[in-house]
């Protein structure tokens, strides 16, 4: 029969393998005996019983079969009920744990949610912008073809169109290759406003070779990309949504596009662009290209040698390395083939060839300085943990009381452990939680404060990868936090805990204080090395600000226009003397001083933050020396444009109104081009020859404009004036008295009331332009700045943590000294000494990491060493500054102790 | 004696379970027990009431533990827990119904209802 009391034990032990099969051998073993038995005494013969037995079982081996594997999985089920319910009891105990010390758990989720928080906010964009492979085909296998010119110096020129043909024709390494060039153009829609579109035009294999496949309809024909050719165009998605609502129509249907009819033949979906925006970034000749966003419409390029001779270099190459190539077998073979063409043809004289992988041309302006990042979001998660893990030895050392019974009670050390490490992993997932949607608002502000050339950036969310990431990384806090309690548990001496009142005995006093206190000088080197490299960029950034553009951007207000060909003939036979352009230019400029506020306005074709293009350029007299000259920057500005943008005159006059069309042509230079070319001789007077047959005499030198942007040295650059060399496009710069922003509106209506067709765009004020072109840089600040900040404070809890547990720990010896005739300012001065102390050894070993660490920073600076003094200073004094704040309060505590309280609880 | 009926798997669960009901047992004692009942009328393999305890050991519905027959031989013995009680009385009054609903329709003297 059952033995008494075998309720209690009902449950099995849970047994595998060999045991399960075991059992079952017993239990059929048994059934078949009692059975023969049963039979037997029936009066069945012995043998025959236990046949009989055998048969009413079953088919033996099927039965065995089948019975041994239910019981296979009776014992896993119940295996797994089993660790289940010991799993939930402990973490129902630990949320109990954590419900009954507030505190404590709403420090840890806290440090924890701003840890992994950080991470995975960072994580999602890392993933997103670097990770996540470029939607095209094998895009490692892409590569851009620039050229490179002697002459200048420069790696990364568009190329010439006989030039492609050449390099497409006779490359082996590089199989494939298509052209394309960014540019902007004029919409004209039926209705509403005209709106300027980004644009790219491309050669018809382009979509086919970066493996694109259109949406809707098709891409180009080869027919349509011949000079002449259709007019088609292919929308890109963003553009299809918004303009036409996703409908799948719009194939057949027209659009206006200055001023000429487009058939759309095609969609591609988002990210079809990638990438071009970043080329033309880089590319050393600017193009008309603003980038920034996605490309609206794509167009046929129909280039053919007639309009784009071999010693124009307006397009830009991307080609499809050939199986088993590699990009440097490409450079080797495309050199070569680039030397014979500079041999063959004058033209190209001091041309070569550089590839250079698209991934890089991508990724490689944003890789380091994302990757700086995130090495400080590593470090914040970094600090954030060691401020947890010094929490869990303070309330471990508090807690070795109830470890010290429990293990004389008999609890395993490994039942315990288990129970410690569950408990840190709730703490960890609720702090994983906690960071999830901490990161979700962190993301909301970075994307708002990212530039906006960091690729893919509108992607970028809290996608399935990152929460599967950030639920590994809290996990993995929490098992290496259940370690530290457990070694805790190790270190409890058991019998002089539970005999000592306090449990005081336990702490392992001096160890563990050690211990603490080694945390915490790591966790204020951690961060000390963070806010010495914010400081070093926010150094950077203020220097950026403050550095002269060479052009007074505050107060004036900038709008772009461009003039299409059907309404403003640009017939470069006749040229300059393009009637209607120069009609236009004159009554915009007349109606932009009328308009109130306005002090002065002018005209150029780029603004002053646009590079604009650069051309090959003599001095007569010294043609040979030309030769090797560098391109010059041509600005075609109207005389207003430098009152207006306040560009001092450093020799000789100012471009004038009686500088037009009539006259002789005139231009001034910058100070660069003087310095450079006519060192040691005066410039005025000495005349300068481009686009072949056109002089101009230099009558006065101008100071700089940094046109590459505010951290560029300006190249040198010819102004000229517009009514001598008009251009298509124009920006308009006007002067106000009061906020350029309040005039944007008036502004665009005197350009519409002139012609109201004209697309105006980019109307904003001159200095919104320069803070935009600071952004990457602004933004890398911000973010490291905020982690920084971080870091320091979780640093700084953590040394008030330590002092205020000492404090608490020590205060009977605080009580004692102050009975002996201490005074109070004896002891606040014993706590901070150790709180000072703390912070000295913790920000020197941050200065240390610093001095190795900022090297990492090198290429995001500007203006400030990476070892800048000032900053190596400044941060240490402040850092010891708030390490003694938060010393001096747990002193003060220490004063409030009653001596006798304190004496007597000892 | 005619031949014996064939039990449907769910039925010979309930009829484990009954006979837990009335005291733990090991498998060959329940096996006994509902031949005894049926007196023969069932017709099952032996082993399919230890895929019944087996099953419902996994289930929750029933408990098992090591004991001693009288004979000082070792058997599993299991036992009905509280979930088992509920399910043995739950299903015992569906296929009661069920049973009823059936034969209700099967002797009806007339052949339109009441």
């Amino acid at each position: 029969m059952i033995r008494p009391g075998i309720r209690r034990l009902f449950r099995l032990p849970v047994r595998r393998g060999a045991p399960v099969a075991a059992d079952l051998d017993d239990e059929i073993r048994l059934h078949l005996e009692l059975r023969a038995e049963q039979l037997e005494k029936r009066g069945m013969p012995a043998a025959a019983a236990r046949a009989e037995a055998l048969r009413r079982f079953g088919a033996m081996d099927e039965a065995r079969g089948g019975l041994y594997r239910a019981a296979q999985r009776r014992e896993w089920s119940m295996r797994a009920r089993e660790w289940l319910e010991t799993v939930g009891q402990d973490a129902r105990y630990a949320l109990r744990t954590l419900r009954s010390n507030p505190g404590f758990a709403a420090v840890a989720v806290l440090t924890l949610a701003l840890g992994v928080g950080a991470n995975t906010a960072f994580f999602s964009v890392i993933d997103g912008v670097l990770l996540r492979p470029l939607p095209f085909r094998e895009a490692e296998r892409l590569v851009v073809v620039w050229e490179t010119d002697r002459h200048s110096g420069t790696t990364r020129e568009p190329a010439a169109w006989p030039d492609y043909l050449d390099f497409a024709r006779r490359s082996t390494t590089v199989r494939d290759m298509a052209v394309l060039l960014g540019m902007e153009v004029n919409l004209t829609p039926a209705t509403g406003e005209p709106a300027r579109l980004s644009a790219v035009a491309s050669s018809a294999g382009y979509f086919g070779l970066v493996g694109v496949r259109p949406l809707l309809g098709r891409g180009f024909t080869p027919e349509e990309d011949r000079p002449g050719g259709a007019r088609t165009v292919v929308l890109g998605e963003a553009f299809w949504r918004a303009r036409f609502r996703g409908d799948p129509g719009v194939i057949g249907r027209t659009i206006r596009l200055d001023d000429k009819a487009y058939t759309v033949v095609g969609v591609v979906p988002a990210g079809a662009d990638v990438g071009v925006d970043q080329i033309h970034e880089q590319a050393a000749y600017h193009a008309p290209y603003t980038g920034a966003g996605d490309v609206d419409v794509w167009v046929p390029l129909q280039a053919g040698e007639a309009d784009y001779p071999r010693d124009t270099h307006p397009f830009f190459i991307v080609g499809r390395l050939a199986p088993g190539a590699g990009v440097e077998a490409a450079q080797a073979e495309l050199g070569r083939i680039g030397a014979e063409v500079e041999r063959t043809y004058p033209s190209n004289d001091g041309r070569g060839v550089h590839v250079e992988a698209l991934e890089r041309v991508v990724f490689g302006p944003v890789r380091p300085a994302l990757l700086v990042l995130w090495g400080a979001v590593a470090l914040v998660l970094l600090v954030a943990c060691v401020n947890v893990a010094n929490l869990l030895l303070a309330r471990g050392a508090a807690r070795a009381r109830e470890v010290a019974v429990r293990t004389a009670v008999g609890a395993g050390l490994d039942r315990l452990g288990r129970q410690f490490l569950v408990e840190s992993v709730v703490l960890a997932l609720l702090g994983g939680l906690a960071g999830i949607a901490l990161a979700w608002a962190l993301l909301r502000a970075l994307l708002v404060l990212a530039p906006a050339d960091v690729p893919r950036l509108g992607e970028v969310g809290l996608d399935g990868r990152v929460l599967a990431m950030t639920l590994a990384v809290s996990l993995a806090v929490g098992i290496a936090f259940g370690l530290v309690p457990l070694a805790q548990a190790r270190w409890v001496d058991v019998a002089r805990t539970l005999r000592s009142e306090g449990g005081r005995g336990a702490t392992g006093g001096r160890a563990r204080r050690r211990v603490r206190q080694a945390l915490v000088v790591a966790e204020l080197a951690l961060s000390v090395a963070l806010v010495v490299g914010a400081g070093l960029l926010i150094r950077s950034f203020w220097t950026v600000l403050r550095s002269d553009p060479g052009f007074r951007a505050e107060g004036v207000l900038k709008a772009q226009f461009e003039l299409p060909q059907s309404r403003y003939p640009q017939d470069f036979k006749v040229w300059p003397a393009w009637k209607e352009v120069h009609a236009l230019h004159a009554t915009v400029l007349e109606r932009a001083r009328a308009l109130p506020g306005v002090r002065s306005a002018a005209l150029a074709a780029v603004h002053p933050l646009d590079a604009g293009f650069t051309n090959s350029w003599s001095v007569v007299g010294r043609e040979a020396e030309s030769g090797d000259w560098p391109e010059i920057s041509v600005r075609q500005v109207t005389p207003g444009y430098f009152p207006t943008l306040g560009i001092r005159l450093l020799r000789g006059r100012l471009l004038e109104e009686s500088d037009d069309a009539a006259a002789p042509g005139v231009g001034v230079i910058n100070e660069t081009a003087a310095k450079r070319f006519f060192a040691g001789r005066d410039p005025l007077g000495q005349v300068i020859q481009i686009w072949g047959r056109v002089r101009w005499r230099i009558v006065g030198v101008i100071a700089d404009e940094r046109i590459h942007g505010v951290t560029e040295a300006a190249p040198p650059a010819l102004y000229l004036p517009f009514a001598q060399a008009p251009g298509a496009s124009g920006v308009l710069l006007v002067r106000t008295a009061g906020d350029p922003a309040r005039l944007a509106n008036p502004l665009r209506r005197a350009i519409w009331a002139v012609d109201p067709g004209l697309a105006v765009y980019g109307v904003e004020p001159l200095q919104a332009t320069l803070v935009a072109s600071v952004a990457q840089r602004r933004f890398t600040m911000l973010v490291l700045g905020a982690f920084a900040a971080v870091a320091l404070l979780l640093a700084l809890v953590g040394v008030h943590g330590v002092l205020s547990y000492t404090v608490s720990q020590r205060g009977a010896e605080m009580g004692i000294r102050m009975a002996l005739g201490a005074t109070r300012r004896d002891v606040v001065a014993l706590v901070l000494r150790g709180g000072i102390g703390l912070a000295l050894l913790g920000t020197a070993l941050g200065i240390v990491a610093a001095l190795a660490g900022t090297r990492l920073l090198a290429s995001l600076l500007y203006g400030v060493g990476t070892l800048d003094p000032l900053t190596f200073l400044a941060v240490p004094a402040a850092v010891l500054a708030a390490a003694a704040l938060a010393s001096w309060l747990p002193a003060r505590r220490a004063t409030k102790a009653d001596p006798v309280v304190a004496l007597r609880a000892e | 004696m005619s031949e014996p009926m064939p039990v449907v798997k769910g039925t010979l669960d309930l009829l484990v379970l009954k006979a837990l009901s009335w005291a733990p047992m090991h498998g060959f004692e329940v096996t006994t027990w509902i031949e005894e009942r049926s007196a023969g009328a069932l017709g099952f393999d032996d082993s399919a009431v230890y895929q019944a305890l087996y099953r419902m050991e996994k289930r929750g519905l029933i408990e098992a533990a090591w004991g001693v027959t009288e004979n000082n031989r070792k058997a599993r013995y299991y036992g009905l827990a509280p979930e088992g009680r509920e399910h043995l009385a739950a299903e015992t009054a569906r296929l009661l119904r069920f049973a009823e609903t059936v034969t209700g329709i099967l002797t009806a003297a007339e052949a339109r209802p009441a």
